[in-house]
Order: C-alpha cells, then structure tokens, then sequence
C-alpha cells in the first residue's frame, strides 16, 4: 500500500501557500543579486501574511524596475517611468490608502533622475515600502556609473568615477525619514527581517540593499574579474555576452560585527551589522555609523533610524476614513440643490 | 453736447501692489450692477510689487468684451508709464491724472480733470494713502460718468464681505472723489454711464473659478498641482471650495489635495490616482504642460484617466506669463514622443469652463486616456458675465471599469488591452481587487499587458488607440454654428475668442461681408467640421497664436479636395484680442486669396 502521505503544503496566517506570492521567470541576467531581493519580498509578504492582491508593485526605469513582474504575480503593480515613481504610488495611494504599496528602484532611479521624487516622498512621510536595489552602475544601458558609484570605481572601460557618491541612507535620515536601513542583497535573514519590518511601518520605509551587477560592476580590482572569469574557462570574445554566475551565497553577520563578501567580479566589500546598542531612534548616532562606515570603507547594515511618532501623509491629506476609490459617486459629485443654492449666492452677492 | 451712453473704453494705468485692482472691481461690479455691458480685463506683470498694470474697462452696449480699439477715458496715476500712456491717446480722449504725482500733464487737445489723489487719499488715511489713492479714482469716475451710489456702495459691499472698517474707509474715500469733483470740474466730455433694465441676472465670474467648481461637480478626487501663472486661481479654486461641498461634519474630505514638487510629479500623481480608479487632475500653463510631456505619453500608451487643465499663457519658454494665447493647442492634441493624439476640449465661456470641468472626467474614463481642458489667460483670469451653472444632465460616467467580481467572472477573453466590443475602449480592472492583475508599463504590450515587441502585437496596438481616439469625435462637445444662408466665407475660432466674435463680425458687416461661424470645442475635429468647410466657399480659421495651430491640424485632416478652402487668420501680440485687428486680417486674407 502506497500510504505515503501527500507532503503538506506549507501556508501562512491566512493559509497561503508562497506560491501565491511568485511571479514570472526573471529575465536579469543569471546570478543577479536584485533576483535575491525578489525572492526576499516573496517571502517577506508571504511570512507577514499579507493578502497578495492587496500589494501594490510600484517601480521606475532600470534592471530594479523590472523585477516586479518576478515576484507578487496576484497584485496589480505599475512599472512607471524612469525616477517618477514616487509620484505615481502617492497619487495612487491618495485614491486607495489601504494598498500596501511597496516600491522597487535603483540608484539611477533614486540617487539620479528620480532624486527629486523620492525627496519629496519622504518629506511628505509617504505610507510606502521603498527598495533601492542599488549597483553603483547603470545596467541597461550597459555600465555607466551611477551617483552611487564609489571615488575609485573603474569601468571596463574608461577613467575611474572621482565623484562623490550619494549615500541614500544618511540622505533619508537628514531628511527625516522615518525608517531607515541598509542590507545586502546576500544577506536574506538580515534583509528579511528589514522587509517584514518596513511593511508594517506606518510612513516611509527606505531600505537601500547593496546588490552588485554581476555584468558591470568592475571596480578597481576589475582585472580579478577578467581573472575569474578567465579561471572559470569562460570565454569573452563577444561584446554582449553575460557570463553566469551563481547567486551570492548567503551571508550573515551577527551584529556588530564585519565580514567581508567577495563578489563575482572577485572584489571584496566589508559588511558591518550596526551593534545591537545601537539606538535606532538616535538619528547623529546613525549618521556617525554611516561616517565612520564610509572612512573605513566598509558598508554598515541593519536598522539604522525609525521613528513611529511622525504622521504619515494619511493624516496630512485629511481624507474621509473609507478608501477614495470606495465612496460612492453620489458623495463626489454635491446635489443639484446645492448648485441651485450656489448660483442664488453668485447672483445676490 | 452730444453724450456717448455706454460705449467707450476707461484704462487706469497703475501700479502693480498699490491695491488698485480691488478699486478697478468696484468699479466693474457697480457698472455691471446698473445693467451696463462690460468687460474688465487686467494687464498685469509678472511681479509682485511696482511694475506697471493696466486694467481695461470697456461699456458696451452690444455687448463686445474684448478690448476696443482706443481709450476714451485715460486715468494716470502710474509715473512709470505716464509719457507713453499719455501719448497713445487720440485727441479728444478724457484724462483723469493725480495732479500730486509731479508729473507733467502737457497736453492740450484732451479733456483734462486734475486731481489731487494723494492729497485726498492723505488726509483721509496718512497711513492707507496709497490704497485710498486708488478709490478716489473710481469715486472721480463715478461723478464724471454718473455712477449711482447705491451701485458703489453694493460692489464696497460685495467686495469687503463684512469687514465694516475696510467699507467705511472705502465709502468715505469715494465720497471724497465724487465730492472734490462735483465741487471743481464742469464736464466737457461727452461720456456718460446710463442705467439698463436687466433682463437677464447675471454674476461676474472668472474661467478658473468656474473651471473649479465643475471639477468639484465632476467628482474630483486629487488634485495635484504645482503653482503656475494663469493656472494657480483655478487650483485655489477648488481648495476653496472643498470644505464647504466636499468635507463631512468630521472635516474630513473625499477629495485629496496636494501641491507637488514640480509639474513632472504632479502629472505622476494623477496618473497613481487614474490607474488606482480614481478621478484625479491637475492646472497648469505651457510650461507645465512641457515638463509632463513624458506621462502624457504614459497615460495615452498605458490607457490610464487623467485629467490636464493649461490655462494658456504666452510662449515660448517663459514667454510672457502675464499675457494670453491660444498656442498650446498643438502641444496638447499631439503631446508627449511617439505617435499620440489627445482628447482636447475647449470652452469659450464661463458657464461651458464649467461644464467641461465636470465633463472632462466622464470622457477621460469612458476613453481610458488623458483629457485636456484648455482654457487661457483672458478666460482663466478676468470676469466674464454668467448666466449660472447647469446641474450635469446625466450621472458621472466611471467607463468600462469592472469593480464587480461577479461581472468580471462572467466576462469571455478579458484582456486588459483587449478590444471586446470593436470600440477600441478595453475593460480595465483595478489594483487591489484581485481581478486580472498586470503590471502596468510604458513599454510594448500584447492584449493582456505582457510585455511584447512583437510586429504584430506593437501594430495592432497602434491602430487600437488611434481607432478609439477616432471613435470619440462626435461624442466630444460638439461646434457651435452661425450660419448666413450666403454661404460664401466660413470662419472657424476657438476659446476665447468667443468674446470677441460679434465685434468681428459687426465689423465685417459694416464692410458688407456676411460670415458663418463655427466655434469648435474639441479634438479631435467632430465631423460637423468637415461639413461647415463644404457648405462654404471659403474658410478662415481664426486664432490667437502667431503659426496658425487648429488651421495646421485641419489641413493635415481633411479630405484632399478641401484643404485649400481653408485659410488661417493668426495673429497675437500677447494683449487679449482686439476685434478690428483681426477683422482687418479676415478682410487682408480673403482678398489675397480671391487674386
């Protein structure tokens, strides 16, 4: 007798199985870390038991900006244009703010063209989700820097990036962001637990995930690159050929503590998880992390600033508690008496 | 000596931030509230404080807004444009001056009425000299002219609602005025204001303002702007009248307002809100309209609501921000790179700004792409008489949205791009209801809104929206027709230019000319078009702009064998139009053309 029972199907609280949160195949090129971060909002949606058609998928232009069609294939999503989706997700959320809105975008969407947009979406304490997939490089257009690129960065080509890079993370917390954090896209449990955190914060979430470009970003030791491939017997006569990689292994760095990562390129960059002493709520601490990670060259992670106290644009816009989308039209559009009315008023004044 | 009732033209030359606008209402308001024909228009400049402005009040028995061809009634209290107003006057014009200005006044073959303004306004309040200055003006005028005192007090009145000490100091200062010129001047001018029975009540109300209240009567829900010169008082508008007719006892609003960062995001905003299933929109000029070309052509390709008011200024660039043309139009109907084309309707005066301010929705939902109302500076920002406001004849139309689960699941081969109904009009379900989720995305699509760059799919795409854009001709406002049973010349015009047409036409008669007129309201060109062109000779497309715009689109769209029926009158110099100028141009063009 064949009694083996059929394997049960894992589900969550409101007893999805994950499978309700995938989406399409990628099309990023293999052993792209943005396809970690994919897998990491699949999961992250999935543990906090969010309905999956009450998502949102917001992006711009970019490598970033596609990935949406990989994960949350239940929920509607908008891949906008380059740097304006900020602009989009509030204008949406306006008509519907019981969406959880969650935005994937990359540094040339956010520390370059969309600067502004994402700016002003702090400021106003949009209630969002906001991933920077950030590379330090432009993917689709083949390998340009980005305003995130380190001084020292080095092209295949060309002189190496002498400009000062933003750093998105101590752009937020000067603006008063009301969460702030930095990961890796390697370091699922750690980005996990950001993502889980950022969905349930009421107001702005930026969470800026370090994810290098397995194709362009081949910084100063961008010969090792060249060497590793060369050592994996993989051949680069053709301009466009991408060679695959796999996916960065997982990484975990207990808190306070560094470890450094060596990317495909076979660079090395040095995580820090900020120590568990840290007060999130102490945002000169959190900028001093930030200074001192950026003089010793290494990248701190984790939660670095939340505030909960601050009101988020729902109370700022004053709207009627059920969602715009759902009151009905006899509320939108006054009487005729009232218009009546009105013209008396004009005629009499 | 011989009086003229009611048909000559007051200019008051003054200095922006003196106060004197709310001194030239007061006189418009009393004119109007004696049954008088008037129009009052602002030349203002782009500053905030002492650039000259000139406001332009003409009497009109028939009824003609627009300015006239000269001023009769000079008043100079401005320095800065003392010689050159002075100058530009025809002899035998009336010349109202502040004798305190230290000006020179040195002519001699026009009627001359000294006034010591300043000193007036001093001893009245040493402190509000240069505001009182302004009403003492309007209280010469009003001796001169024989403007009633219940008139003033009425526009004191409706224009310092309750505020006692501000009516008292404005009705003591037009004391003062009408008190020093009924003690010193005879009149030797021929210009006076006579009473009309009104036949018909009517309000003053400007463009924006009525624009605003249709668009709270269409349902709006966002308003994202970003503020712009003409267009800022159409946005304020609506912020204005939010707490009263869309906010519950709570004080809580079913419409959200916000003034974003710049145009671009403004646009982005209404675009969240049409692809979330609501009404959102957004005022602004030319400039704006520029800076959101990239989600125009968004909204068009990824079929989402949104509504654009441009409430035309000069350009290009900055141009002249103060100043009004019709010179937006292309930019709309063709905005954004790609092949596009818009929906664009046009209304001409306050009562249609306030039709298309509810209607612009309907159509913007019913068609799944961007609706742009274009109004201008002249019909935006001055006061125009209104009959009232019409109650929408038929319920908010929210288009193909499916919202219930029921009705989506009995629906056959749902595709969000598919044509079901051979309209070209898709069914669109939307984001937090589980129905047919896409990913949105201005790139290439197949009929369910997978990405594609196929042949075929980019093809039928193309021609999908072009059908439906085309299918929404005749039912967008349609033209408004005067016809001559003659037949013989045609004139098309747009817009404002409502208000100048009689004139025109007047003039025209005069010559012994008799012309049909068709006002179109919207783009794409409704059929009727077509058939006004063929019923005529010859036909003049008549427009405040330099290039001729609607006479561009319309040679490119009609039948081969009728293009060269049509002719373009373009003409603008940044002021409101003048009615004879452009006769003038209509007579030019038509002889040129008959050689």
């Amino acid at each position: 007798m064949s009694d083996k029972p059929a394997r049960a199907i894992k589900l969550n609280v409101i007893n999805e199985p994950k499978d309700s949160y995938k989406g399409g195949p990628s099309s990023l090129c293999p052993g792209c870390g943005h396809d970690q971060i994919s897998n990491v909002i699949i999961s992250a949606a999935w543990e906090n038991g969010i309905k999956p058609h009450r998502i949102a998928k917001m992006s711009g232009i970019g490598c970033s900006s596609k990935t949406p069609a990989y994960y949350l294939g239940q929920s509607h999503g908008f891949n906008t244009v380059h740097g304006r989706m900020p602009s989009v997700t509030t204008g949406a959320y306006a008509i519907n703010k019981d969406l959880l809105y969650l935005g994937v975008s990359g540094d040339g969407d956010s520390a370059s063209i969309g600067i502004g947009q994402l700016i002003h979406a702090i400021r106003r304490n949009m209630d969002m989700v906001y991933i920077v997939e950030n590379n330090g490089v432009y993917g689709l257009t083949k390998g340009q820097y980005s305003a995130t690129a380190d001084i020292g960065s080095k092209k295949k080509k060309g002189k190496a990036n002498e400009t000062q890079p933003i750093d998105l993370c101590a752009l937020a917390i000067n603006l008063g962001c009301t969460f702030v954090a930095r990961s890796f896209s390697g370091s699922k449990k750690q980005l996990t637990s950001l993502l889980k955190a950022a969905m349930s914060h009421k107001g702005f979430a930026l969470i800026d995930v370090i994810s290098p470009c397995v194709t362009f970003n081949n910084n100063d030791e961008s010969m090792r690159s060249y060497q590793y491939v060369k050592e994996n017997e993989i051949t680069l006569h053709m301009a466009d050929y991408i060679p695959h990689f796999e996916p960065m292994a997982e990484v975990e760095v207990p808190e306070g503590h560094f470890t450094d990562i060596t990317l495909h390129d076979g660079s090395t960059i040095r995580l820090e998880t900020i120590s568990d002493s840290h007060n999130p709520s102490d945002s000169m601490a959190a900028l001093t992390a930030l200074h001192e990670a950026e003089v010793e060259k290494k990248h701190v992670t984790g939660l670095l600033y939340f505030d909960a106290t601050k009101p988020s644009l729902a109370e700022d816009l004053g709207l009627v508690e059920t969602p715009l989308l759902d009151v009905h039209d006899d509320q939108l559009r006054p009487s005729k008496d009232v218009l009546d009315t009105i013209n008396k008023e004009f005629l009499n004044q | 000596m011989d009086t003229i009732a009611n048909d000559f033209t007051i200019n008051i030359a003054t200095a922006n931030g003196t106060g004197s606008q709310s001194a030239n209402l007061i006189l418009l308001q009393s004119l109007f509230d004696m049954g008088v024909p008037v129009s009052g228009k602002n030349l203002f400049p782009s500053n905030i404080s002492g650039l000259p402005t000139w406001y332009i009040v003409r009497l009109s028995d028939e009824g003609y807004q627009a300015p006239g061809d000269r001023t009769h009634i000079q008043v100079l209290v401005n320095k800065a444009t003392w010689v050159e107003d002075l100058a530009a006057l025809e002899p035998g014009s009336v010349v109202v001056w502040n004798m305190d200005s230290k000006m020179v006044m040195d002519r001699e073959d026009v009627v001359s009425y000294p006034v010591p303004m300043t000193k007036l306004a001093r001893s009245l309040s040493p402190k509000l000299a240069k505001l009182v200055t302004n009403i003492v003006y309007v209280g010469v005028l009003a001796e001169l002219l024989g403007i009633t005192d219940e008139a003033l007090h009425k526009a004191v009145a409706g224009q310092f609602k309750g505020k006692a000490s501000a009516i008292e100091l404005n009705t003591t200062a037009l004391e003062l005025g009408r008190n020093y010129a009924k003690e010193n001047f005879t009149k030797t001018d021929p210009y006076v204001v006579e009473s009309r029975a009104i036949e018909q009540q009517r309000f003053f109300m400007e463009g924006n303002e009525a624009v605003a209240l249709g668009c709270i009567f269409g349902g709006v829900q966002l308003l994202a702007w970003y503020p712009i010169t003409p267009s800022s008082s159409l946005a304020e508008g609506i912020i204005g009248w939010l707490p009263r007719l869309r906010t519950n006892d709570e004080g809580e609003s079913t419409c959200a307002v916000i003034q974003a960062e710049d145009e671009l995001a403004a646009a982005g905003m209404i675009l969240g809100a049409g692809w979330a299933g609501g009404r959102g929109m957004t005022a602004t000029s030319g400039p704006g309209i520029s800076l959101m070309q990239e989600f125009i052509g968004l909204a068009y390709f990824a079929e989402i609501p949104s509504v654009f008011w441009d409430v035309n200024r000069v350009g290009p660039s900055t141009g002249l921000p103060t100043r009004t043309q019709q010179s937006d139009l292309s930019m709309l109907y063709e905005g954004s790179h790609g092949d596009t084309q818009h929906i664009v309707i046009i209304p001409g005066t306050v009562e249609e700004c306030f039709e298309f301010g509810w209607r612009a929705f309907d159509i913007s939902e019913r068609y799944q792409t961007p609706v742009f109302g274009l109004s201008d500076l002249d019909l935006g920002m001055n006061r125009w008489a209104c009959e009232g406001f019409t109650y929408p004849d038929a319920p908010m139309d929210r288009g193909k949205t499916i919202r219930e689960q029921d009705v989506f699941e009995a629906m056959e081969n749902f595709g969000r791009y598919r044509d079901l109904d051979g309209d070209g009009i898709p069914y669109r379900t939307l984001p937090g209801s589980g129905m047919a989720p896409i990913l949105y995305r201005g790139t290439g699509h197949n009929p369910d809104g997978v990405y594609s760059e196929k042949p075929d799919d980019y093809f039928a795409l193309m021609k999908r929206l072009k059908d439906k854009i085309n299918g929404a001709r005749d039912h967008l406002p349609a033209p408004l027709l005067r016809e001559e049973a003659e037949g013989d010349v045609g004139v098309i015009y747009y817009g404002s230019m409502e208000n100048t047409i009689q004139e025109i036409d007047d003039i025209l008669e005069a010559t012994g000319l008799k012309v049909s007129q068709c006002r179109v309201r919207s783009l794409p060109l409704h059929s009727e078009v077509e058939q006004f062109i063929r019923r005529h000779r010859m036909t003049i497309v008549l427009e405040i702009n330099r290039d001729g715009q609607l006479w561009g689109i319309l040679r490119r769209e009609l039948p081969n064998d009728i293009v060269g029926q049509v002719h373009s009158v373009a003409y603008s110099d940044g002021m409101p139009p003048r009615g004879r100028i452009y006769a003038e141009k209509i007579l030019e063009t038509i002889e040129e053309v008959s050689q």
